[in-house]
């Protein structure tokens, strides 16, 4: 403004506006990432170290870590349950990934040839990831369906005993896995179709001119090649599969006996109980934990899978 | 490529056939379950057709539930999410790909955390949120998480980063302002990406379940799959899967339409989010 002012900073003398619009842009996408993701994340853990006063207007009593151990005392009311939930959770992570993965690079490697009505291919293969997991639910609550489903039925056909899927304690786990493998093995797919996709033919070409063998070829070319794309793949499969909530609301309850019971259901069955709020809270930390592993992973990839899937 | 297909590669497409009838089975049986006669179970008659092909199903389905409510809720939902959505990505992603400011790299890193830590498993914490501002049992409730988003926001971030400054400078010295820059530069250039956002954010609004579960109660309100999940409960305790198949059909119909009318863009889309 006056003359004394050195030149270099009229930078700063900018109309205030123009220093303010950036933050004016980003400020309605902060408001809810701070209202729906920052405030909550720490409102999780501040709640996880309270336990509800006996008295709604009572305030709440600092116990520290209590709840955690809580959740991990096989005599306690919530924590005796939380072990089997924890361990099925971590199960179905498990198992979902390491059937659904291979599966989905095998589709892919499937579907990466030239075929005529690739439409027709690709619809059978990617529609269930489509439906809404509440109308995947619903279609497989008839297949399982005791005694008038699909799948008894068929079983019968073949001369064997029906089961009843939903209603075996030891076969429960086992339908939601086989309806979680069903509905997202077609959407991996698409990352290693992308990922094929992007591994020029000469490659393959050179290794048929050594003399190298199909299997030699997927082995030493192929996976090497697909090593992102897999890991990124591997790390969404985890995180949705901690996050299954909708078949458990729809055909199972979590039971028979929390055989079936996940992580984010246990949480949304106790949501309405005033007196385990720490425990609710504290589950939730856990959760995010188990997410935020698997996602933190995936970032690492994150940015370098993108690049490869652009081409 | 033309050379006649040998053994190996016909056995190989054999197989492929094999994997998607197993893969179209539920979808095939849904249909032909949805128009069997509602009182002929599988066990009875043949496991395909029933005696004769009917639509009874579908009118007592629509008859069941105020579908049409739960259709407009859904739409509300998703569409007002979207809205929305097209605006705020497009102000924070513009201010991260071409703007300098204090703090933005924090706010970067802030951003992320929505990705680390996705809405669903802070369940609790937000449905207390609605609650105490008031909002249960609205269309608020369902929209309002999601009007922020770090996905959309880094991806225009992208794609804006890559159209070339010279645009904006050209089109500044011609005296345009913010939003006509906009309008004529930023969002033709980037309207891939918004196709791509927007058929995600599409999929994922119409096909929620837990949220808006949670944070409504009344008919009104509730959305077309939290609708669908109090049908499984009541066809199961009555065994009534030609009507639970028939009510599945309307719920998922009008997006697997809009797949397979844009196919090629979906699977584009799905490839280089993501995120479901």
């Amino acid at each position: 403004m006056d003359a004394a002012v050195p030149v270099k900073n009229t930078r700063l003398r900018k109309p205030l506006l123009a220093r303010l619009a950036p933050y004016l842009l980003i400020a309605p996408t902060f408001v809810i990432i701070f209202l729906f993701t920052l405030k909550p994340t720490v409102g999780a853990i501040h709640d996880s170290l309270f336990r509800p006063a006996r008295l709604a207007q009572d305030p709440s009593v600092y116990v520290g870590l209590e709840n955690y151990f809580d959740l991990f005392d096989p005599m306690h009311h919530i924590g005796g349950r939380f072990g089997r939930v924890l361990g099925n959770t971590i199960l179905f992570g498990i198992f979902t990934v390491a059937i659904g993965v291979p599966l989905a690079l095998m589709f892919a490697m499937l579907l990466n040839r030239r075929l005529r009505v690739m439409g027709f291919w690709r619809f059978s293969f990617v529609y269930p990831s489509l439906l809404p997991v509440i109308g995947a639910a619903s279609i497989w609550a008839f297949i399982f369906a005791d005694q008038v489903g699909l799948a008894a039925a068929v079983l019968r056909m073949l001369g064997w005993e029906d089961v009843n899927w939903l209603g075996n304690p030891n076969l429960v786990l086992w339908a939601i896995i086989i309806i979680n493998v069903w509905s997202q093995t077609g959407y991996y797919m698409l990352f290693f179709l992308a990922g094929l996709q992007g591994i020029p033919r000469d490659l393959y070409e050179a290794a048929d001119l050594d003399g190298a063998s199909a299997r030699q070829q997927f082995v030493y070319l192929t996976l090497p090649l697909l090593r992102r794309t897999t890991l990124f793949v591997l790390t969404i499969g985890f995180a949705f599969a901690f996050q299954t909530v909708d078949q458990l609301q729809a055909l199972t309850d979590g039971g028979p006996g929390d055989r079936s019971n996940l992580i984010l259901y246990f949480i949304y069955q106790n949501i309405g109980e005033r007196r385990n709020w720490g425990y609710v809270n504290a589950m939730t930390i856990l959760l995010a934990v188990l997410v935020l592993i698997v996602t933190v992973a995936n970032f690492a990839f994150f940015e370098r899978g993108g690049r490869e899937h652009d081409r | 490529m033309t050379a006649k297909p040998t053994l190996g590669s016909r056995l190989v497409s054999l197989f492929t056939l094999v994997i998607a009838g197993i893969w179209l089975t539920p979808l095939i049986f849904t249909l032909l379950m949805s128009v069997r006669p509602p009182a002929e179970a599988i066990t009875q008659g043949g496991l395909f057709f029933g005696s004769t092909i009917t639509l009874e199903n579908y009118v007592n389905a629509w008859n069941i539930a105020p579908w049409p409510r739960h259709y407009l809720s859904s739409i509300i939902f998703v569409v007002g999410t979207l809205v929305v959505q097209w605006v705020t990505v497009t102000m924070a992603g513009y201010a991260f790909a071409r703007m300098k400011f204090a703090g933005r790299n924090i706010l970067l890193i802030l951003l992320l955390m929505q990705l680390m830590i996705p809405p669903g498993v802070l369940l609790v914490q937000n449905f207390a949120t609605v609650r105490d501002l008031g909002l249960f049992d609205t269309h608020w409730a369902m929209m309002l998480p999601y009007w922020g988003s770090a996905f959309g926001t880094l991806l225009l971030r992208q794609t804006f980063r890559e159209i070339p400054i010279d645009l904006e400078e050209a089109a500044r010295i011609d005296g345009a302002n913010w939003f006509q820059l906009m309008r004529r530069i930023y969002i033709p250039l980037a309207l891939p990406a918004y196709v791509a956002f927007s058929l995600v954010s599409i999929s994922s609004h119409w096909n929620e379940f837990l949220w808006p579960l949670v944070v409504t109660q009344s008919e009104n309100v509730r959305p077309l799959t939290v609708a669908l999940s109090r049908l499984i409960r009541t066809a199961d305790q009555g065994s009534m899967y030609s009507l639970l198949m028939a009510g599945t059909v309307l719920v998922v119909a009008p997006l697997s339409i809009l797949f397979i009318l844009f196919q090629r863009r979906f699977v584009e889309s799905f490839a280089s989010s993501g995120i479901k």
